[in-house]
């Protein structure tokens, strides 16, 4: 036997300790596979529409059409999208496709499938309803309000009783990676969204979060990386793990590599999250502690990605003819690139440079479009003809829309690596005489709208591909019908007796539960190790004695900066860079901000830092700014937020916020929500004749939405600032 | 490489460590802050260009099968042993440092798994990835020494100032150097169309959010630079002083931190010039009126 044959499914060796006799019958379900499928489509379509509307405003600020579709508005809109309706029902798709053949088992329950289908369905256009009205708690990835987070919570346990009553009526004994990787994210997930959405609500569409400023801001990342860790990673590896051999055929390559880089992957991937707040007000110890872990997160991920091509090995050949194959190569090698990329934006002096540019963005759509869209891509072609029962429409098309999708990813990626470097340099450079050469932020901004504009024209190719999936998908279907149970056999679960010289991890391969707690333990050490001494350590945030909370006034100012994303594209942390101390002012200290809940540190700067900004312009500044930011900054991208001048501030629940702050501990006096409002009265007033003494003239002015966030802007990062003079 | 190798290697290693202290002093310092600065990013480049090679690999790992597999199909063998044999030093490393165990061999490494027809292979952790691991671990472990647990890396606020120091130096260096450069008791305005031309550029971005872009002034921002009126003196002179040192309760920026003197020479030449050019919706006049007739001030313009 000189060359290889490849080794197929159902060759011979069933042997050890099964035996044939009484086959039990039962049915998968597909439909529920199908539906999902549809769902991945549908929003996959529909969130990258969106991101493409933001990529258009970025450069035309003409598209921000209404306050409901601002710039601000829409990014949330487009992430959760994305990654929860996209990325989310392409998890559920295939993990109901693989669960049920990797345990020969049915779901657990019909209905509990139809109601993790139809619930998630519906927080997804709750979602899509709430963020454009502004009802947002901006976290990133976790904008999403109370009433929501308590559904999503419901749902995903939904999911998880309905996969682990499938895992207990089990007929296999062992569980294949794929089943390890489903198992470590349900868990993870689970803990993340609980404590990351630790809130009090004010009212039904708003709330308060329990941790402020540096502690919400190290929950934040560690929810958020991992996020991306737990959500567009382990479960899609799981897919990885059963979609790749099913499509190519082939043995997986190596068990130990999946036993060793699954236990690797999920310990470390939990202490990473600070790698998100490297020269920021978070303590070194715990920067420090993100970028170790980062680092080592190159192998086990790359394990994933290794494991994932040798498997190729003796398929390559079908590789070149197969599109969905070459998607999955493409899924992996993307994988690859964004985990070896993301640990060294880990590195201090590198992430010194990436930080706030379009260089994360760049990092972000190499994952989500190249790792999560080809595989889901892949996927999907794979599963349609057989979920039809009929072959592909059209294979020619499939691989049309492969060479959109890569040329899409490229498009989309390239620009924004090249708009990061130039706008980093900008930002950094000096003159010889000690000036920043680009003294203007926006100069660095008009600099990178070419690059803004080839990344339009990247995903726009990437859409067209998807626009020719769907069509290719619909197409299969019509040709055939859908099979929506089929029919199986197996022998019933028999009491395993393990064998000497069997591989210690099979212990755990047959006991879910222990599996179940395993993982959380392992997930659970390095967040105890980062959060907990965070939250108990007082010394972790020196306490700043002029730092004051805010005003009724500020407070609501500030919560319409939330409510309208303005973190989407300012920074609220001016790093101790002398570019930025320069540029806005004394580096931001972690006690400035223990009254800030959410924190507002920003992840990406499209606009400047705004942490100094009070006291930087006069009233009048801001007011004519926000009508229209094209009158003070001539050319400018912001979008223009004139409702803000017409819109009465709302003040209903001024007093309830201000007593959710006091069993928080902000230390305003006994009663003092009583007296709130007529406060904010009193304070609108003073800034609207200060408006009018500069020459605005506007009916009613103390009343609106304007003077309140010119309060909170004026306010800003003043608490340790020298008082003019 | 054979252990005797790898001695040798370690050992020629140690002993260019002595060989680093009989360096002198000063140039010793000067290497060691250097690498202790770059040693994260010299890691990091080193590791990319490791990465970017060992993805080259595993896709050439996958077509050298390939090719095996299609010179067997036309009856041209590739013995494995004869492969070995005519080997490089460095092929032979490449191949342990992936331990594939070739295709055809594929059966005795079946570890008999059959999940919904998916099976899985024994085969061993590629050792490059197994000391990549080790790598990151240990340099991870370094780190945290060198970042807390030693007087070498420097925390972010350590490094901010010493950039800070870095930079007043070279300012000084600077300003000493300009010393004679102009300011406001000696500045003539200019009149040549280049100076005023880039004056006019500098305007529309940095003064005309208040000004208006025609210097015509904008209701409760800046005042009219057409007419003949002015709240802090007139002339070349106090011009290059209110927009150097500013009238900050007002509103009016202090330049001096952010603009070269030249550019603020340039920009109050430039402001001299619009009066009188009666631009559209202008602001009503304020301040005294500018006579420079009884005025020094007047032979500059
Ligand atoms: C054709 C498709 C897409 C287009 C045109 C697009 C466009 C955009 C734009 C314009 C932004 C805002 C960047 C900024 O603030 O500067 C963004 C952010 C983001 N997108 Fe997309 N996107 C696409 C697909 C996807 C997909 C498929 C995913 C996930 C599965 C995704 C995940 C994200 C995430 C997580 C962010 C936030 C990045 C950050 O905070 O740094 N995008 N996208
Ligand atoms: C070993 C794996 C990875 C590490 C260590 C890592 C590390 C990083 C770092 C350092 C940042 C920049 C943080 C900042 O400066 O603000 C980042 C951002 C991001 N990465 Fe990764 N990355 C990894 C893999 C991935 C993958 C595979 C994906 C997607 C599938 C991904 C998605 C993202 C997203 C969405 C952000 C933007 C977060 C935000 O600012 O909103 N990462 N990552």
């Amino acid at each position: 036997m000189e060359h290889n044959e490849p080794i197929l499914p159902d060759q011979e060796r069933k042997g050890a300790g099964q035996d044939n006799s009484a086959l039990e019958t039962f049915y998968y379900d597909n439909k529920i596979v199908r539906d999902f499928g549809i769902a991945t489509t549908v929003w996959g379509i529909v969130g990258m529409l969106i991101g493409l509307w933001a990529a258009l405003q970025l450069v035309w600020p003409e598209f921000n059409l209404t306050q409901y579709f601002s710039f601000g508005r829409i990014r949330p809109v487009h992430t959760n999208a994305v990654i929860f309706a996209f990325v989310g029902n392409g998890i559920y798709m295939g993990v109901y496709y693989s669960l049920q053949r990797l345990l020969k088992a049915p779901m657990y329950s019909k209905l509990l499938s139809r109601i993790h289908f139809w619930g998630w369905q519906l927080i997804i256009v709750a979602a899509a309803i709430t963020l454009p009205l502004g009802y947002t708690s901006s976290g990133e990835y976790a904008e999403l309000e109370w009433p929501i987070d308590i559904a999503i919570a419901v749902v995903w346990i939904i999911f998880g009783i309905n996969m682990f009553g499938t895992l207990i009526k089990r007929r296999e004994n062992h569980l294949y990676v794929a089943i390890w990787f489903y198992i470590g994210t349900w868990v993870t997930v689970t803990v993340l969204h609980v404590i990351k959405n630790l809130e009090i609500p004010v009212s039904m569409w708003n709330s308060i979060p329990v941790f402020a400023g540096v502690q919400d801001a190290l929950i934040q990342w560690w929810y958020g990386h991992n996020a991306v860790a737990f959500f567009l990673t382990t479960p899609y590896l799981g897919l990885m793990y059963y979609f790749l051999p099913k499509a190519a055929n082939r043995p997986v390559y190596s068990y130990k590599l999946s036993i060793i880089h699954f236990w690797a992957l999920i310990f470390i991937y939990i202490w990473a999250g600070p790698h998100h707040l490297l020269y920021t007000s978070l303590p070194d110890w715990a920067q420090s502690l993100g970028s170790v872990f980062s680092l080592m997160l190159i192998a086990p991920s790359w394990g994933g990605m290794l494991n994932g091509l040798l498997t190729l090995r003796g398929a390559w050949d079908r590789v070149r003819k197969d599109p969905i194959l070459k998607f999955m190569v493409v899924a992996l090698t993307a994988y690859g690139m964004a985990t070896l990329e993301g640990p060294l934006l880990s590195i201090k002096s590198i992430n010194a440079i990436s930080h706030y540019t379009d260089w994360t963005v760049g990092h972000v759509h190499v994952g989500t479009l190249g790792w999560n869209g080809m595989l889901t891509f892949g996927i999907l072609y794979w599963l349609w003809p057989r979920l039809y029962a009929t072959k592909l429409h059209s294979v020619k098309l499939a691989n049309t829309h492969f060479w959109l999708g890569t040329l899409g990813t490229l498009f989309y990626t390239i620009p924004l690596y090249w708009a990061g470097w130039t706008q980093s340099l900008m930002w950094k450079k000096f003159t010889a005489d000690g000036f920043l050469a680009y003294g203007n932020f926006l100069e660095t901004v008009t600099q990178i709208l070419p690059m803004y504009m080839v990344r339009a024209l990247g995903g726009t190719i990437y859409i067209v591909g998807v626009l020719i999936m769907a069509y290719n998908l619909y197409k299969t279907s019509r040709a055939g019908s859908l099979v929506s149970e089929v029919k199986a056999q197996a022998p019933a679960r028999k009491a395993y007796v393990s064998h000497k010289g069997e591989h210690w991890h099979r212990w755990i391969e047959r006991r879910p539960m222990q599996m179940l707690v395993a993982s959380a333990v392992v997930v659970l050490i390095g967040g105890l190790v980062e959060i907990f001494p965070m939250l108990v350590i007082d010394n972790n945030v020196p306490k700043i004695a002029s730092v004051q909370p805010y005003t009724p006034l500020e407070l609501e100012g500030r919560d319409l900066y939330i409510k309208e994303g303005c973190v989407g594209c300012h920074s609220q942390m001016v790093r101790p860079f002398r570019s930025e101390t320069e540029r806005y002012g004394e580096f931001s200290k972690s006690g400035e901000f223990i009254y800030d809940r959410p924190f507002l540190w920003g992840s990406k700067r499209t606009g400047p830092d705004l942490h100094r900004v009070g006291g930087k312009y006069q009233h009048s500044w801001h007011y004519y700014h926000m009508e229209n930011p094209e009158t003070m900054s001539a050319g400018s991208i912001m979008p223009p937020y004139e409702h803000m001048l017409d819109n009465d501030l709302n003040t209903d629940y001024t007093a309830a916020k201000i007593k959710v702050l006091q069993m928080l501990n902000t230390p305003y006096p006994n009663g003092y929500a009583d007296r709130a409002v007529a406060d904010l009265k009193n304070q609108a007033l003073k800034i609207a004749n200060e408006l009018r003494e500069q020459g605005i003239e506007q009916e009613k002015l103390e009343d609106k939405e304007i003077v309140a966030l010119i309060a909170y802007l004026q306010r800003l990062g003043t608490d340790i600032k020298p008082k003019a003079k | 490489m054979d252990i005797n190798k790898k001695v040798i290697a370690l050992v020629s290693c140690l002993g260019m460590a002595p060989a680093l202290w009989a360096v002198e002093k000063t140039a010793q310092e000067a290497a060691w802050t250097w690498v202790v600065n770059n040693i994260v990013v010299v890691i990091g480049l080193g590791v990319i260009l490791f990465a970017f090679y060992a993805l080259w690999n595993t896709f050439e790992a996958i077509i050298y099968d390939k090719r095996r597999q299609v010179l067997a199909e036309q009856g041209i063998e590739l013995k494995p042993k004869e492969y070995v044999q005519e080997d490089s030093v460095f092929k032979k490393m490449y191949d342990k440092a992936w331990s594939l165990v070739p295709i055809d061999k594929e059966g005795e490494i079946d570890l008999g798994h059959d999940y919904d027809g998916i099976r899985e292979l024994d085969n061993r952790l590629p050792p490059w990835w197994v000391y990549t691991f080790y790598l990151t671990i240990v340099i991870g472990i370094g780190y945290l020494y060198v970042y807390h647990y030693s007087d070498i890396g420097l925390s972010q606020q350590e490094e901010y100032s010493e950039a800070m120091e870095e930079a007043k130096v070279q300012k000084l260096k600077f300003l000493f150097a300009q010393s004679n450069a102009v300011n406001e008791t000696n500045v003539v305005a200019l009149s040549d169309e280049k100076s005023l031309q880039e004056a006019h550029e500098i305007f529309s971005m940095k003064c005309a959010s208040c000004h208006g872009k025609q210097g015509q002034g904008l209701k409760g921002l800046g005042p009219n630079f057409t007419d003949q009126y002015w709240k802090h003196g007139g002339g070349v002179k106090n011009i290059f002083s209110t927009i150097k040192y500013g009238v900050p309760e007002k509103g009016m920026i202090a330049w001096k931190s952010q603009m070269q003197a030249s550019d603020m020479h340039k920009l109050a030449s430039y402001i001299l010039t619009l009066e009188g050019t009666n631009p559209p919706n202008p602001k009503e006049p304020e301040g005294d009126l500018w006579v420079p007739e009884n005025n020094t001030d007047s032979e500059a313009n």
